[in-house]
């Protein structure tokens, strides 16, 4: 049996630490800044996860995308130069007629982006990515622009090469500041293009590119644009979720009949393209989580340099104890649950801190507390204390009585 | 029949057998005991004395087992101690010793009650009845309005009798006292020899004090002088 009981100790400990109330805040000051923001990195990345699944709900559901290259590695996450193989390699226009005849139940989007100056007759926006695809990618994406904002273009108008373009919101506001861009003409290439529609504000969502900055054509006036029939992407869109598995599948042997390589495209869906992205905020987040822990092992050490000092200042209360019957584990364990005390005080704190400064930056930045964020700091603070208050204590219950009674 | 033969007749509580403790400072040696022996009977009224540094502290600590001797044996009970862990040791401190200090050591800020009942944490004592044990012994050191009081409120007179209290809160059989009242005005010293004597008559407890007072001394059965860590004389009263 544990002599004194742990509710004693507790108490004592207690006390012990109220005595000094300045010194306790202080001391655990350097935990409740680590562990608000490690509570704040964590907050914030969750946030950001959730607020990135949000915006892939509402974008492409029900797609699967055909890229060429190898676009994610055995991981799960982006293969090295993945991304930029999307852009460099392409599909051919056969590639794209074979998906389109094998694949049943599906419609198959071709994607063909050209990058090219757009002018206005007020100014000249450099290096544009205009995406050319068919008369749905508008629905698929999400981009189609609202009620009052023009429209997208029809399958007429695409197979006719009608020189139409939208804008996204951004590049509308550059080329045409002071009215609306709906119905003006820019040129893009020489060639001119009429603005039927601008997409509404989407913002940049994950620091890639703003798909604000971007403009979309039919995919038949992007071929006569660029001067090729390449197609850097396909979407398949399936009728439900239930499909995309199978359709994957599908869509895989199709295109390894056809390159023999398996590397030489990728077929996707969003899910998956939302997991790496989550797997780049999750690294992000323990990276600067970690960083921040740091600041709980300098908490950690100011802990254990104020339990020295304790174990110092009350070496003759040490030394009586000890004459009046406490074995050396007794104080051991009394002043480690102060140490665990002071660290768990500031850890509480910091949770609530951290708790505040997530409810305080919420209306300008994704951020959510989490339980596991939670816990998670308790107990590093918990761990902390433990692990910095056993020198102290180790110290404490190794004085000699005697000379611990001596002790002026 | 004198009152020292009817004491050797009774039992040895504790028993120092050529007891030496040796300090080494550097190049120099010093004994601070040198081969001191003594016995203790049961219900004896003892105290050591001696000149500053003659070694009688050194003495009262290895009697009250909190200081190894360099060689010799401590035998309390019976039992040879030197064969003890530490965490045997201080259950020994906490059941069969209780200690008075002339620096009292009360934890500061910290009630009487608490002062008095500290021992029992460590003890097996029941924790419902702790309070109760801590109560009567204050009300017997005629503390029964200071309960609550931390030290720093109380004389130094009312400090060492919280001291005495907490030393009998696990009913010792050997209170061991070191300079009780070297920290006191005579009234009060005198107030606590009176209560070691009424522990000794009343309850028949073993008292050992220390004092470099010959006066003091004087008022034990049997007196042990002490000088250059031999022990030089023992008188009975």
């Amino acid at each position: 049996m544990l002599k004194p009981s742990f509710n004693d100790l507790l108490k004592s400990s207690f006390r012990s630490i109220l005595k000094n109330k300045s010194r306790t805040v202080l001391t655990s000051l350097g935990i409740i800044i680590g562990v608000t923001s490690v509570i704040l990195l964590t907050s914030i990345g969750n946030g950001l996860k959730k607020y990135i699944t949000d915006q892939f709900d509402s974008l492409g559901a029900n797609s699967i995308y055909v890229s060429p290259g190898k676009v994610f590695n055995d991981n799960g996450g982006f293969a090295q130069g993945g991304v930029s193989s999307m852009m460099t390699t392409s599909f051919t226009q056969k590639d794209y007629s074979f998906l389109k005849r094998k694949i049943k139940n599906a419609e198959i989007i071709p994607a063909s982006a050209v990058f090219a100056n757009i002018s206005s007759s007020f100014s000249t926006q450099k290096n544009i990515e205009i995406d050319g695809s068919t008369e749905n990618f508008g629905v698929i994406n999400n981009i189609e622009p609202s009620a009052g904002n023009g429209r997208w273009f029809t399958e007429e108008e695409n197979n006719k090469k009608t020189p139409v373009i939208i804008l996204g919101y951004q590049i509308a506001q550059d080329l045409f500041p002071k009215s609306s861009a709906v119905g003006k003409k820019v040129i893009v290439k020489g060639k001119t293009l009429k603005v039927i529609g601008v997409s509404d504000k989407k913002g940049s969502s994950f620091g890639g590119p703003s798909l604000d900055k971007q403009a979309y054509i039919p995919i038949e006036v992007a071929y006569d644009l660029s001067g090729k029939t390449d197609i850097q992407s396909i979407i398949v869109k399936v009728k439900n979720k239930d499909l995309i598995e199978t359709t994957k599948k599908e869509i895989t042997d199709i295109m390894l009949d056809r390159y023999d390589d398996k590397d030489a495209f990728s077929v996707f869906d969003s899910s998956q393209l939302l997991s790496s992205i989550n797997s780049i905020i999750s690294m992000l987040t323990i990276g600067l989580t970690g960083i921040a822990a740091i600041s709980l092992v300098v908490g950690g050490i100011g802990i254990m340099n104020i339990m020295l000092v304790s174990v110092t200042e009350r070496t003759r209360e040490i030394g009586l104890r000890k004459a009046v019957g406490a074995y050396p584990r007794a104080i051991l364990i009394q002043f480690l649950i102060e140490a665990v005390i002071l660290s768990c005080i500031g850890g509480g704190v910091g949770i609530l801190f951290g708790y505040l400064g997530t409810l305080a930056i919420k209306p300008f930045f994704p951020a959510q507390v989490t339980i596991s964020s939670v816990i998670l700091a308790f107990g590093v603070s918990s761990i902390v204390g433990i692990v910095f208050g056993v020198a102290p204590a180790r110290k404490a219950s190794k004085l000699s009585p005697i000379e611990a009674l001596r002790y002026e | 029949m004198t009152k020292s033969s009817s004491l050797n007749n009774s039992k040895v509580i504790l028993e120092l057998k050529s007891v030496t403790k040796t300090y080494i400072t550097g190049a120099s040696q010093f004994n601070a005991l040198d081969n001191a022996s003594l016995k203790i009977h049961q219900g004896e009224f003892v105290s050591i004395t001696g000149p500053s540094g003659s070694g009688k502290s050194t003495l009262m600590h290895i009697i009250g087992l909190l200081d190894n001797p360099t060689s010799g044996e401590v035998l309390l009970e019976g039992r040879d101690i030197a064969k003890l862990k530490e965490h045997q040791l201080a259950q020994i401190r906490n059941i069969t010793l209780g200690f008075v200090f002339q620096q009292f050591n009360l934890l500061p800020k910290t009630s009487s009650l608490e002062n008095v009942l500290l021992p029992l944490l460590y003890s097996d004592v029941p924790k419902k009845d702790r309070q109760k044990i801590g109560i009567n012994l204050l009300i017997k050191v005629g503390l029964e309005d200071k309960f609550n009081n931390t030290p720093a409120q109380l004389s130094g007179g009312q400090q060492q009798r919280v001291a005495i209290a907490r030393a009998l809160v696990n009913n010792p059989k050997i209170i061991l006292a070191d300079e009780p009242t070297g920290n006191l005005d005579s009234k009060s010293g005198e107030e606590i020899m009176k209560f070691f004597h009424q522990l000794n008559e009343k309850e028949g407890r073993t008292i050992v004090f220390v004092t470099h007072d010959m006066d003091l001394a004087k008022q034990a059965n049997r007196t042990i002088v002490i000088k250059d860590g031999k022990i030089s004389e023992e008188k009975y009263a």
